[in-house]
């Protein structure tokens, strides 16, 4: 940057902001920054880094509680809390008003009871309200006689068959009937097949969303049934790692740590984009969505950004072209076969593959999106012109994306050179260490400020144009400004004032915080 | 576990065998190989469909998880049906998917499969083509499956017009099943699909 321009900008800088500058300097002791972190600071974010055994511990006094509450086996509570994003009150609230529906709706009973199953799984079911954990196992004698009839040709079958025995309908073999375990809808298999029916499930990766094995039934089975038949000990950490993961990943409040290996789970009351840094592997993440993060811009807006920006290899290419996110829960499918009726592997959700909208509301709408499908260049005469257009805009984002992002990356190596250089200093004995201490506080200001910078630019690529856009524009601008003359007054840091820098630090980062203020969209104005 | 699946597989081949359906010849079974890991199903075309009188043959391949995951299923019998695909004979079907349950059976599968033809589900289509033309010109899908039934799975229908439109584009050195199938896919307007065949 040439000198002159820049005395001027400092000039500048100095008359716009000097109210600032003094607020920073002689402000110690103001206390309206102190009591109320939020206002003054619109990153401030409150949480805390939790081991998997304190969130354990946290989960299941949340389940205790609503045990005591519900008397309920902790099983059970467990799949209530999770199907209610662990809001105790709800729960309670609902089983107030219908704890049958509530049933219901958990999968914990069927929507209607079995008619086959006549009285004693009725009675079953009511106990399982009433917290029997030996509520799965069916010693009745009622229902053999449905069952054994299709039994009568199997070469397995016994000659001297006890009026005990019964045909297991998945493993056609016979057994005793104490041998045999139903839920609460009722469809009685023997032990082994529902131990290997869990096994193939944890192995595919389903874990508390296992369901009965008979047609036309989703009941869901509970944890202390799975744990009570699986009995190999790698199958059962299988099974608590799966659940555990969903029921982390279900609380709202609560979020992994992305670093690799990482076992730290963050939590945090203020469900927001804001920045947590887990406390021991140090990975910076956004707390909303597990990605790095991206102040001002927000998540949904960043995946589409990334998800752009990866066009270096022919994968973003073919994700673009062959998978989808899941409009509910944003996990990428991709589409091997079938038919446009999508459920989505993770959340369950129903949707339409073309339109991506609701399948429920979708019904005989289908046939816009085939149309959609046959005939994607209407109006192809400008579409060309189009592209070329957007793709222009775009590069013009993502240079800038690009550059900021290499910067940081330089700056580091500045900040290593700026090491070597102080120790040159002190060795030859200008100045001590702690006095060349605030050259690191710089670059580390610089990189937080640059690091917001390049976010901004995916921001402003999406804003719909305005006044709205010239302003944030205007900001980044001026932002950008002050960052390339902070970074300037760095590299050249012995032969400028110890003083313009510091204020440029300042002004640095007041203009970020402005930006952020006006812009980040979790921050709550009050 | 290998074990359960061919003791299964045995029981319900057996099912199927002494079934009413197959006394009543609308399904049939049979093995492919000695290992029960694959099987070839048929059903025949439900009465007052344009099925009827067909034969369709499947393919049924038992994975080593079965019966806690489903059996792989396809139509080797090209069919011209909302839910199948007239390319792959790939199936639309919630049982053979998630929906599938450890209790279910080859013969309720089959049964399944048969039930499917007489009620297409064209809201929840595999084959988007037919979908359409299912919903919008249901006369000439009627007309499509039917000729399909007929040139596939030795239905007793025959269509003179549809015949002739397919020989004039193998006149013109297209294969008879593309030429069926962009005709079909075409509503039978032999101009658009020699437009389409060709540009």
């Amino acid at each position: 940057m040439d000198s002159d321009i820049e005395m001027e900008m400092e000039s500048d800088n100095d008359g716009e902001f000097d109210d600032d500058y003094d607020y920073y300097n002689t402000g110690e002791d103001c206390d309206v920054e102190r009591l109320d972190p939020k206002r003054a600071d619109p990153e401030y974010f409150e949480y805390e880094c939790l081991t998997v055994e304190d969130i354990e511990k946290l989960l299941n006094e949340l389940v205790e509680k609503l045990n005591t509450i519900l008397q309920i086996t902790p099983s059970l509570a467990k799949v209530l809390l999770l199907e209610h994003q662990w809001n105790n009150a709800a729960v309670v609230e609902k089983y107030r008003q219908d704890a049958n529906a509530l049933l219901v709706s958990a999968r914990i009973k069927p929507p209607t009871t079995a008619v086959e199953t006549a009285s004693t799984s009725a009675a079953a079911a009511a106990q399982l309200r009433l917290s029997s954990s030996s509520g799965y196992r069916t010693s009745s004698s009622a229902s053999t006689s449905s069952l054994t009839t299709a039994a009568s040709g199997n070469p397995q079958q016994q000659q001297q068959s006890q009026p005990q025995r019964r045909m297991c309908p998945v493993c056609a073999s016979t057994q005793p009937n104490d041998k045999f375990y139903s839920l609460a809808c009722g469809h009685s298999f023997c032990k082994d097949c529902w131990t290997i029916y869990f096994e193939t499930q944890i192995f595919q990766g389903i874990s508390i969303q296992i369901g009965c094995m008979a047609q036309q039934c989703n009941v869901r089975v509970p944890e202390d049934l799975v744990l009570t038949l699986v009995t190999r000990p790698v199958m059962r950490d299988k099974y608590q790692q799966f659940a555990f993961k969903d029921y982390v990943k279900s609380h709202p409040q609560l979020r992994f740590c992305p670093g690799p290996n990482c076992q730290i789970i963050v939590q945090s009351s203020e469900i927001c984009a804001k920045r947590a840094i887990c406390k021991v592997c140090h990975t910076g993440f956004c707390f909303k969505c597990g990605m790095d993060y991206h102040a001002p811009t927000d998540c949904q807006i960043i995946r589409k950004w990334l998800t752009k920006c990866a066009d270096d290899s022919e994968t973003a290419n073919y994700i673009s072209a062959h998978t989808k996110d899941c409009p509910k829960c944003h996990i990428c499918i991709e589409k091997n076969g079938g038919c446009n009726h999508m459920q989505c592997f993770n959340c369950k959700h129903d949707f339409c593959w073309m339109c991506l909208g609701d399948w429920k509301t979708h019904g005989s709408e289908y046939y816009e999106c085939s149309r959609y499908k046959d005939n994607p260049n209407i109006a192809n005469e400008s579409v060309h012109v189009q592209a070329r257009e957007a793709l222009k805009k775009y590069l013009h984002y993502y240079e800038r994306w690009e550059n900021h992002s290499k910067s940081l990356k330089l700056e580091q190596q500045t900040i290593d050179r700026l090491r070597q250089r102080i120790n040159t200093k002190v060795m030859n004995g200008s100045g001590t260490w702690i006095d060349w201490q605030y050259l690191f506080n710089a670059a580390a200001l610089l990189a937080k400020c640059r690091y917001t910078l390049q976010y901004t630019y995916p921001y402003a690529y999406y804003m719909e144009p305005g006044s709205r856009k010239n302003l944030f524009e205007y900001q980044q601008a001026q932002l950008e400004a002050e960052i390339e003359n902070l970074s300037w007054k760095i590299e050249r840091a012995e032969t400028t004032d110890r003083a313009v820098l510091e204020n440029q630090m300042d002004i640095a980062e007041k203009r970020r915080t402005t930006l952020l203020k006006d812009f980040f969209p979790v921050i709550v104005k009050t | 576990m290998a074990n359960m699946a061919v003791s299964r597989i045995k029981r319900e081949f057996k099912e199927v065998m002494r079934s009413e359906e197959i006394v009543q010849c609308s399904i049939k079974i049979e093995l492919v190989n000695d290992s029960w890991t694959e099987l070839r199903g048929e059903i025949a075309g439900p009465p007052d469909t344009p099925y009827e009188g067909g034969k369709f043959v499947l393919e049924i391949k038992v994975p080593e998880t079965y019966p806690f995951n489903p059996p792989k299923v396809r139509f080797i019998t090209r069919i011209w049906h909302p839910n199948i695909s007239s390319v792959t004979g790939a199936i639309c079907l919630d049982i053979l998917k998630d929906n599938w349950a450890a209790a279910m059976t080859l013969r309720t599968v089959l049964l399944s499969l048969q039930a499917l033809l007489a009620a297409a589900e064209p809201d929840d289509p595999q084959d988007a083509v037919v979908a359409y033309q299912f919903k919008d010109k249901h006369d000439l899908f009627v007309l499509t499956a039917r000729h399909w039934t007929n040139a596939y799975a030795g239905g007793p229908t025959t269509f003179p017009d549809c015949d002739s439109k397919i020989q004039r584009l193998k006149d013109m050195g297209i294969d008879e099943h593309d030429a069926r199938a962009v005709l079909s896919k075409e509503n039978w307007n032999l101009e658009k699909a020699t437009e389409c065949l060709f540009s």
